[in-house]
């Protein structure tokens, strides 16, 4: 098992590279450069010449490429690139005082705690409500359950969150409208201070975790439903059961247990894609998460930003996803990965 | 996994479940002091010193609040370095951290007084003009320190407190032209001598040959390249601001960050945590420092204007600018109607015409497409925010601009027809063949701009009968295709813009924008390549050039109307649409500006906190 992770992490390495390669020249590739233009105002060539010698955009795109990845010394040439293999981002375009680095560590956190609590939250229903069904197959319980996973699963949360907030902050004035109740310097990089801990902090949360967690819940619940009707009709369910074990037993610890192989599969990608933050959650709330990176930094043709972002995505979205193959392991003993 | 373990794992579950909901829950902690209390009492004739002990539930402390206004920035500020910003959130930024020489009043919008308390014009040896300023001498520079919340004046290395001086002023005009800064707006200071060669990286001319000197710690003289008469205007420039060398040089790029910054206004930077908050504190050391009432600003960066009216309504903002969606209610609303306020703001929204692409190419189809916009009907029922129907360019408070609807083509339906049938007659063509030429209007993406588009697309089919193919692009991809340089098969016949004041004068707008050979010439009017020089220039061109070297403000004001009147009218080469406003509500506790050249200055705004509170229920 542990050269099979030290064999995943080391194919981890050609995958983040390729991140960083695509990236970089698709965004080169669409029209437009970050400085073409102030607002509305189109810049004298000159200036943009100025601008654009300052952040080395005037070097051939091979050479950028490298500067980005090995940093300006091992490439021989003046610079302050220290080169992504060193942790340096680079410099964002946009915001002229941050680095890429600054923006990663202050939006992640946020972004992070609110992806990790709308996922807890997904699995604490999703899980449940389809084991429910699917034991109740046809019966008014999976009728309920069915319906409210499609409700969900198609309110997008565009909708819901709007709604949400006239509800429950306008009307009943029991949870804040907008905002995050934590704020930088964060514990460990990444979690709310402990004296942060309140109720502020939790009722800032309620409404963004619910509106991103209850559309993958309903997923979950689904997955769940559909691959645990199918386990109960297998044959070791059946010799369980002719074994004169306990229904309870039968279900959670044969049934359940097995029937969570594709569910496991889809929480790898939906875990990347919720702490990397999400663009319409966190700014119908005002949250300062890193949803928006994703978005703007294209629009703003803000290079170092959109690659950065990306390839913290990709980092996190390669981990989970060798987290979700240990889980196989474990899960079904028959896979084995020596 | 056994049966018994997954109970104890959802048992441990619950215990950490119950304690966080626990750690939810408001803590209430009843506060009672037990208070050692002596006293004197008589006590049959004779005095006794009783000592008990009471238990005490104190008054709550009446914390005094400092008056804070809630305020949404609406966007995370690009950069608050003066030589650097070029969007309205960084400059409003500026504006309340530096002093400039000039300012606009915030009133009149009238050029006046603020660092430099006079000034004058000259001749230098050379004929050159020069500009020349007096300053006061008892603004300090200030930083702000964040581990203890105070506010200090800025020592130099002998110790005495630093003063704004000249010098400052021109370390931070070299600094914008200084091609190392990168500066986007160094082009405005191109006026200075010399400071466009430096910029430009010229052979022979360093940063020290700019047109700009400190004569004495108090006179900083300008020398121009060419005569101009709205310069005090761009002196007052936030890239033209005093700036502090010392700082710069010690922090690099991070000499902006809150407790690295140094500056010199009303306000300093208390916090800036990048993509959410920007809070000022007020300047205890600020000349007028006894006039500035909001003491501290709480500025958030809430980009969704739904969920920033939200919290407007929940007493969270005690201002906001009013959704599109929501302004129907705004103004049937008795309490909102009452907060609403309609400001104009300098800028104009048009639509450019490809005027080389026909049938673009003769004006009886340009001035056809401008007279069937019935501009009145479109802010009416799409815009909703009472902007002024444009008929020329500069909106009104920018020096030089004809009044609204003096200069320009109304809508006139049936001039329009008549135009476009005139057309159609001497190219013998039908409406039809017309409309097989295929006219296109584009925009960049944005559902505001779609709207608008759709209006007047029906508009020029009610009117003229004429079809037109409305595209859009993204905002990057779209300002390259619309660019003079893309092949003409490839620029779409019609093309929207919008250009807003950096000074107020007409030079900034006719001239900058639409001199074919100052400007971008999308509009491609007379030669469009770069090398045709020697052609006879336009007489609208030749206007701009003229007003631009006049220094009589009464002939500069008639050249500019002609200016106007040219573009707009004879040769109808753009539809102007109308001026923006911006369409805010305001909250009864905050007494607020609206300044007619736009930007926010907290210093002259009064808010009534205890007001503020008992709304909040606090």
């Amino acid at each position: 098992m542990t050269r099979y992770i030290i064999r995943r992490i080391l194919g981890f390495i050609p995958v983040l590279f390729a991140i960083a390669l695509f990236t970089f020249v698709l965004m080169r590739a669409i029209p437009g450069g970050p400085f073409d233009f102030a607002g509305d105002k189109s810049l004298p060539p000159q200036v943009v010449a100025n601008i654009e010698a300052k952040y080395h955009l005037d070097w051939p795109l091979w050479k950028q490429f490298l500067s980005y990845l090995i940093g300006d010394d091992l490439l021989g040439e003046e610079g302050t690139s220290r080169g992504v293999i060193r942790g340096d981002l680079g410099p964002s375009l946009r915001y002229r005082s941050q680095s890429v680095n600054d923006i990663i560590a202050t939006t992640f956190p946020t972004s992070a705690q609110l992806g990790f609590m709308s996922l807890m939250l997904a699995i604490l229903i999703g899980i449940p409500a389809g084991t429910i069904a699917a034991l109740n197959q046809n019966t008014w319980l999976d009728y309920v359950s069915t319906f409210g996973a499609v409700i969900f699963l198609s309110i997008p949360n565009l909708v819901l969150a709007p709604i949400l907030i006239w509800i429950f902050s306008l009307k009943l004035g029991w949870l804040p409208v907008a905002g995050w109740g934590a704020k930088p310097p964060y514990l460990l990089g990444f979690l709310p201070q402990p004296s942060q801990w309140n109720w502020n902090y939790f009722s800032h949360a309620i409404m963004p975790v619910f509106s991103l967690g209850t559309a993958s819940a309903a997923g979950i619940a689904r997955l769940t439903r559909a691959s645990l009707l199918q386990v109960i009709r297998e044959d070791y369910i059946r010799t369980a059961r002719a074994k004169g074990l306990a229904e309870r037993t039968v279900i959670v610890v044969h049934a359940l247990k097995n029937s969570l192989i594709p569910v496991v599969t889809i929480l790898g990608p939906a875990f990347a894609g919720l702490v990397t933050g999400t663009f319409i959650v966190e700014q119908i709330f005002g949250i300062n998460g890193m949803g928006k990176h994703f978005v703007q930094s294209v629009g703003n043709r803000d290079y170092q930003v959109i690659t950065g972002v990306t390839l913290v995505y990709g980092v996190i979205l390669v981990i989970a996803n060798l987290l979700v193959d240990i889980t196989y392991a474990w899960l079904d003993p028959r896979i084995r990965y020596d | 996994m056994n049966l018994k373990k997954s109970f104890s794992f959802a048992f441990a579950f619950l215990m950490i479940a119950s304690l966080l909901l626990a750690a939810c829950q408001p803590q209430q902690v009843e506060v009672v002091k037990t208070v050692v209390v002596t006293e004197v009492v008589e006590k049959e004739g004779k005095e006794v010193v009783v000592t008990q002990i009471v238990e005490v539930t104190p008054e709550p402390e009446v914390v005094e609040q400092p008056v804070t206004l809630d305020w949404n920035w609406g966007t995370e500020p690009p950069t608050i370095d003066p030589s650097l910003a070029t969007d309205t959130t960084s400059v409003d930024v500026i504006h309340n951290l530096f002093v400039t020489l000039t300012q606009f009043d915030p009133v009149t919008g009238a050029l006046s007084p603020y660092l430099a308390t006079s000034w004058e014009s000259g001749e230098d040896a050379d004929g050159n003009q020069t500009w020349t300023f007096h300053m006061r001498d008892d603004i300090q520079w200030v930083k702000y320190d964040p581990t203890t919340g105070e506010t200090s004046a800025v020592m130099d290395d002998e110790g005495n407190p630093r003063y704004v001086t000249a010098f400052d002023v021109e370390y931070g005009v070299k600094r914008t032209l200084d091609p190392a800064t990168a500066s986007d707006y160094a082009y405005v200071d191109y006026i200075i001598k010399n400071g466009q060669a430096v910029n430009e990286g010229a052979e022979g001319v360093t940063v020290d040959d700019i047109g700009v000197k400190a004569l004495d710690a108090t006179t900083v003289q300008f020398t121009l390249e060419t005569p101009a008469a709205y310069f005090p205007s761009i002196a007052g420039m936030w890239v033209n601001a005093p700036m502090p060398q010392w700082a710069i040089e010690e922090w690099g790029d991070k000499w902006t960050e809150a407790g690295l910054i140094n500056t010199n206004g009303p306000y300093v930077l208390e916090e800036w945590i990048h993509g959410g908050e920007l809070n000022l504190v007020k300047n205890p050391l600020w000349i007028n420092a006894d006039d500035v009432q909001i003491e501290r600003i709480h500025g958030v960066m809430i980009t969704e204007a739904s969920t920033a009216f939200a919290l407007y309504e929940n007493n969270e903002l005690d201002s906001t600018g009013v959704p599109l969606p929501e302004m129907d209610r705004v103004k049937a609303d008795p309490v909102l109607s009452a907060e609403y306020h309609s400001a104009p703001v300098p800028c104009t929204y048009y639509y450019g015409f490809t005027n080389n692409k026909p049938p673009f190419d003769d004006v009886r189809v340009r001035k056809a497409f401008v007279q069937s916009i019935d501009r009145q009907g479109l802010i009416d029922n799409v815009l909703k925010g009472g902007q002024i129907p444009a008929t020329s360019f500069a909106p009104p408070g920018i020096f030089g601009a004809p009044a609204p609807g003096t200069v320009g083509l109304q809508y006139d339906p049936d001039a329009a027809k008549a135009s476009l049938q005139e057309y159609l007659d001497e190219k013998g063509m039908s409406l039809d063949d017309f409309n097989a030429m295929g006219i296109t209007l584009m925009h960049n993406t944005s559902e505001g701009h779609a709207q608008i588009a759709a209006a007047i697309q029906q508009m020029w089919k009610d009117v003229l009968g004429v079809d037109v193919k409305v595209e859009n692009q993204e905002w990057k991809v779209y300002l390259t295709t619309i660019k003079k340089t893309t092949p003409l098969d490839e620029m779409p016949h019609i093309w929207r813009l919008g250009w807003c004041a950096d000074y107020p004068d007409e030079n900034n707008w006719v001239h900058e924008v639409f001199n074919n050979q100052a400007g971008a010439n999308r509009l491609r009017r007379g030669c469009v390549d770069d090398t045709c020089t020697e052609a006879t220039p336009l007489k609208f061109d030749e206007l701009t050039i003229q007003a631009q070297q006049e220094s009589d403000p009464d002939k500069r004001a008639e050249l500019y109307y002609e200016a106007e009147k040219q573009l707009a009218e004879v040769e109808a080469a753009y539809a102007p649409i109308y001026h923006y406003t911006s369409t805010n509500v305001t909250k009864p506790w905050l007494t607020r500006n609206f300044p007619p050249l736009g930007g926010v200055d907290f210093f002259n705004w009064k808010l009534d906190m205890d007001a503020k509170l008992a709304a909040q229920g606090k």
